[in-house]
C-alpha cells in the first residue's frame, strides 16, 4: 500500500521490476533514466556486482507532479535476478504496489521465467502479498531477437491471472513507457 | 506475516513528529534527521543548512535496515534494533520506531555516539505513540477524482517519450 502524507500533501507508489537474470529488468530502468525529462525524475541508484549485474536492487524515483493538490511520486525497483539472491529480492518486495514481470521471449529462457514467475508468487505470498490485489503487468521483452516464443503461448505459460501484457525491446526503448504507463495507472486503481 | 498496512499520515501527526525532531535535532547536537517508511519513502526530515539527496537517502537506508534485520535472523538473534556507520566526519544511525518507520539521524565529530543513542531512544518512544496511537479522526481521505486526474497526468507525462 502507498505511502500517503496528507499533512506533506503527498503520495507515494512502490513499483518493482521482477524476473530471471539479463531478462532486461535494469535496461528498462536505464532507458527511462535516460529518456524521461530530467525535471520528473531523480538519481539513478545501482547496487551492482563489478561486471554490472544488479546485486541488490536500482532504484528511480518519478514525480508526476500534483494530482489534486498531491505531489504524486513512482519509485522504481529493480530486483537481482539470478537465483541466489532471493533473500534480496524479498526486501525489495516489501511494501511493493505494483509489478512488472519481465519475461525474457526467448525459447531457451522458459525454464528461467517459469521459475522466476513462481518464485515472485512464493515471495509475496510469505509477505502476506496477493498479486491479484496489487497492479500487475507482465513484459514480454527482446521481441526483437529471433527464436523467440509467440506471445499467445507465451501468455499461456506465464500468465495464469489474465493480466496485462505489453510487448518490449528494452535494449532500444520500445514498450518501455507504455509498460510502465499501464502498472502506474494500475497501483493508482487498485490502491484508491 | 500479516499484509503491511498502507501507511497514512495526517496533518497533527506531522506537526508532531516535525517538532520532536526539531528538539531531538537540538538536544543531541546532529545535523540532519528524516523519519522514513520501511518500504524506502522520506516521511519529514529536519535539518539547518545540511541537505542530502532525500530520495536515495531513504531508500538505500530502509534497503540496508532491512539486510540487517535478515541479518539478525542468520545469526539467530532476535533483531538488530539499530545500524551504525562511522565515517571521517559524518556518522549516520538509522534505528526503528515501529514495524513502517525507520529514524535515521547524522551527526558529526563534535557529538558523541551516547548522546546521540540515548536521546534518540527516548524519542522512538514518542513516536510510536505518534504512530500507533488511536486513530483521532483527522486523517483526511482521497480526492474523489484522484484517479482520473492521475491518469490524465500520467499520458501527459509519458506523451513525448
Amino acid at each position: 500500500m502507498p505511502l500517503i502524507n496528507f499533512a506533506a500533501r503527498e503520495i507515494n507508489y512502490k513499483i518493482v521490476y521482477y524476473g530471471c537474470g539479463l531478462c532486461g529488468k535494469t535496461t528498462n530502468l536505464q532507458y527511462i533514466h535516460r529518456k524521461i525529462n530530467p525535471d520528473a525524475r531523480g538519481k539513478l541508484v545501482s547496487i551492482a556486482t563489478e561486471e554490472e549485474r544488479t546485486l541488490y536492487f536500482d532504484f528511480l524515483p518519478l514525480t508526476l507532479g500534483t494530482v489534486k493538490g498531491m505531489q504524486t511520486r513512482f519509485h522504481l525497483y529493480t530486483v537481482p535476478g539470478q537465483s541466489y539472491y532471493n533473500a534480496s529480492r524479498k526486501l525489495v518486495l516489501q511494501g511493493v504496489d505494483g509489478v512488472i514481470f519481465v519475461a525474457d521471449s526467448q525459447i531457451t529462457r522458459l525454464d528461467e521465467n517459469v521459475e522466476s514467475y513462481l518464485n515472485l508468487w512464493d515471495n509475496l505470498l510469505s509477505q502476506g502479498d496477493d498479486l491479484t490485489k496489487l497492479g500487475f503487468v507482465i513484459q514480454m521483452n527482446k521481441r526483437d531477437l529471433g527464436d523467440v516464443f509467440s506471445v499467445e503461448d507465451l501468455n499461456e505459460l506465464l500468465n495464469h491471472t489474465g493480466s496485462p501484457v505489453t510487448e518490449s525491446s528494452a535494449v532500444i526503448g520500445e514498450g518501455v513507457f507504455e509498460t510502465l504507463k499501464v502498472v502506474c495507472k494500475q497501483v493508482i486503481a487498485k490502491t484508491g | 506475516m500479516a499484509r503491511r498496512k498502507g501507511l497514512v499520515i495526517n496533518d497533527r501527526q506531522l506537526d508532531r513528529c516535525d517538532d520532536l525532531l526539531q528538539k531531538l535535532k537540538e538536544v543531541s547536537g546532529s545535523s540532519f534527521l528524516a523519519l522514513i517508511s520501511t518500504s524506502g519513502q522520506p516521511i519529514t526530515t529536519a535539518s539547518d543548512t545540511y541537505h542530502p539527496e532525500t530520495l536515495s537517502l531513504a531508500s538505500l537506508a530502509a534497503s540496508s535496515f532491512a539486510a540487517t534485520q535478515q541479518l539478525a535472523r542468520i545469526l539467530d538473534e532476535n533483531e538488530f534494533t539499530l545500524l551504525f556507520h562511522e565515517g571521517s566526519a559524518l556518522n549516520l544511525h538509522v534505528s526503528q520506531v515501529n514495524e513502517q518507520v525507520l529514524l535515521i539521524v547524522t551527526f558529526g565529530r563534535e557529538t558523541q555516539v551516547g548522546k546521540v543513542r540515548l536521546y534518540t531512544q527516548r524519542a522512538i518512544e514518542v513516536l510510536r505513540q505518534i504512530f500507533d496511537g488511536p486513530d483521532d479522526g483527522t486523517t483526511p481521505t482521497m480526492d474523489a477524482d484522484f484517479e482520473s486526474s492521475a491518469g490524465t497526468a500520467i499520458d501527459d507525462l509519458f506523451k513525448d517519450v
